[in-house]
């Protein structure tokens, strides 16, 4: 038997950074990781960090107080990790129909404070130059960011080792340890762990070790391929989707292709710091099938190309995919489970894993050192989808 | 020996490799997302197999329980413009 104060399930960016902030509170911390840190969807994504793509209201909120914290994120981890600061992010518009909904969601965000505006193509063609002229306008928000990813998460986990939080991969959780109705630490093949918080940081697969713990979370895989390309020169500095990846994740009933609304198809697009690009877009509930499908990839780089020609000549090295943690109402879950008293969710954020890491662990720390974080997620508790206990 | 490179797509060192090992990397694919070895434009074809054989000599694990790195369309590198003309079946 092992004893820490906090037991983290899962070694994705969420895990991660949870153990390292606190880890910083002067916490024993034993991350527990059924495969390698990194296997997740952390280790398959862009990493677009921007105010644009995220739900009016809290997740905004949320998100502005997230995406502060990468100022000065690079130097208290100590290692690099590619912050692009203002980047930009752009959605290109296709259509009238695009440009409205698009419109009244930047009305909504920019409540908030945040800078997202509807530019015209030829200002849109002025910051991308490699654009397509076919375009009815965009949207842009010039203070978005990006960041490499597998960097990020790999200096999260590597500055909560240095405080000494312990990694043991390749340990699979298989059960909880309940007594009178509180957790007390995970079972895995070989070990028990005990500890006074158990934290579900496992994304795509949180409602299936929740439910070892006998809860029942809507925490749904869902699946996004995506493509990387050889390594060009300097192509694009904003991180850019075409409108429709807003308008499926805002106004999914406003579109009535099945074959659109079947692959989540919308295309996501950046360069990264070593020139190649990653492609992606689509979103699929497919279970956790992880190759890649001809229909989808097809879709995919099709849409590269119509909004950037020039791509046409560049080529493909590799298809990849991940799954996002999809949740009914599109906001992930943090916080205390208040029917099973020791057991904290972290997980569900879908597309908003790699911004929301840095506020995510730093609230979550604050919870389970604290009692309390400084800032009220109370929107975002795990309770909205348990109802009361029945015993 | 410990600036060989392993890796030449991406010019990932030998002494890289360990380290990405050492950090608790077992399998091509963790050493892959620690380090870019087997990410370049071969994607792994030539280094997986050396990658593969460091784990096992750095770890003890039985090379025969090494997971290879997951293979992936395409199998060569293609050209954007190779995929699916104007008349395919997908929306565009």
């Amino acid at each position: 038997m092992r004893n820490s104060d906090v037991v983290i399930i899962g070694g994705g960016i969420i895990g991660c950074s949870t153990a390292w902030q606190l880890a910083k509170k002067g916490k024993s911390v034993i991350i527990l990781e059924r495969n390698d840190v990194l296997s997740g969807a952390a280790g398959a994504t862009d990493g677009v960090v921007g105010y644009h793509t995220k739900k009016p209201g809290q997740q905004m909120e949320l998100a502005i107080q997230s995406i502060r914290m990468f100022d000065t994120l690079e130097e208290e981890l100590g290692e690099p990790i590619e912050y692009g600061k203002c980047a930009g992010g752009m959605q290109p518009v296709e259509d009238k129909m695009q440009w409205d909904i698009l419109s009244g969601i930047v009305e909504e965000q920019c409540r908030s404070g945040v800078d997202i505006r509807m530019i015209s193509a030829e200002e849109a063609r002025r910051i991308e130059p490699q654009l397509s002229e076919n375009i009815y306008g965009a949207l842009y928000s010039p203070t978005g960011g990006k960041i490499n990813p597998l960097k990020l998460t790999l200096a999260y986990f590597h500055a909560a080792k240095r405080l000494g939080a312990e990694f043991i991969g390749r340990s699979e959780v298989t059960g909880f340890v309940i007594e009178d109705g509180v957790c007390k630490g995970v079972r895995t093949r070989d070990e028990e762990y005990r500890a006074g918080a158990v934290v579900n940081c496992c994304g795509a697969w949180a409602g299936k070790v929740a439910a070892l713990a006998g809860l029942s979370l809507p925490i749904r895989p869902r699946k996004g391929q995506l493509a990387v390309t050889e390594p060009v020169g300097p192509f694009m500095k904003a991180t850019i989707q075409c409108a429709r990846y807003n308008v499926i994740k805002f106004r999914p009933e406003t579109i009535t292709d099945e074959n659109i609304l079947r692959y989540g198809s919308s295309l996501s697009i950046e360069q990264q710091e070593d020139g190649a690009m990653i492609i992606g877009g689509t979103r699929e509930f497919a279970d956790y099938e992880e190759e890649n499908t001809f229909a989808a990839i097809d879709t995919m780089i099709k849409r590269a190309a119509r909004f950037f020609p020039l791509l046409e000549n560049v080529s493909v090295i590799r298809f990849f995919s991940g799954f996002r943690p999809y949740t009914p109402d599109g906001m992930p879950l943090l916080g205390p489970v208040s029917r099973l008293p020791g057991f904290y969710m972290a997980a569900g954020h879908e597309g908003d894993g790699i911004a929301l890491s840095p506020v995510t662990g730093k609230l979550m720390a604050e919870y389970i050192a604290d009692g309390k974080p400084t800032y009220n997620i109370d929107a975002f508790s795990p309770d909205r989808f348990l109802s009361e206990p029945s015993a | 020996m410990d600036d060989i490179i392993i890796c030449r797509c991406r010019e990932v060192t030998r002494s890289e490799i360990i380290a990405a090992i050492r950090d608790g990397a077992v399998t091509v694919d963790g050493v892959k997302r620690r380090t870019h070895a087997g990410m370049g434009l071969c994607q792994g074809k030539t280094c997986g197999r050396l990658i593969e054989r460091l784990i096992a000599q750095e770890t003890g694990i039985n090379p025969a329980e090494i997971r290879p790195q997951k293979s992936r369309m395409p199998v060569r590198p293609v050209r954007i413009s190779s995929f699916g003309g104007e008349n395919s079946d997908a929306e565009q």
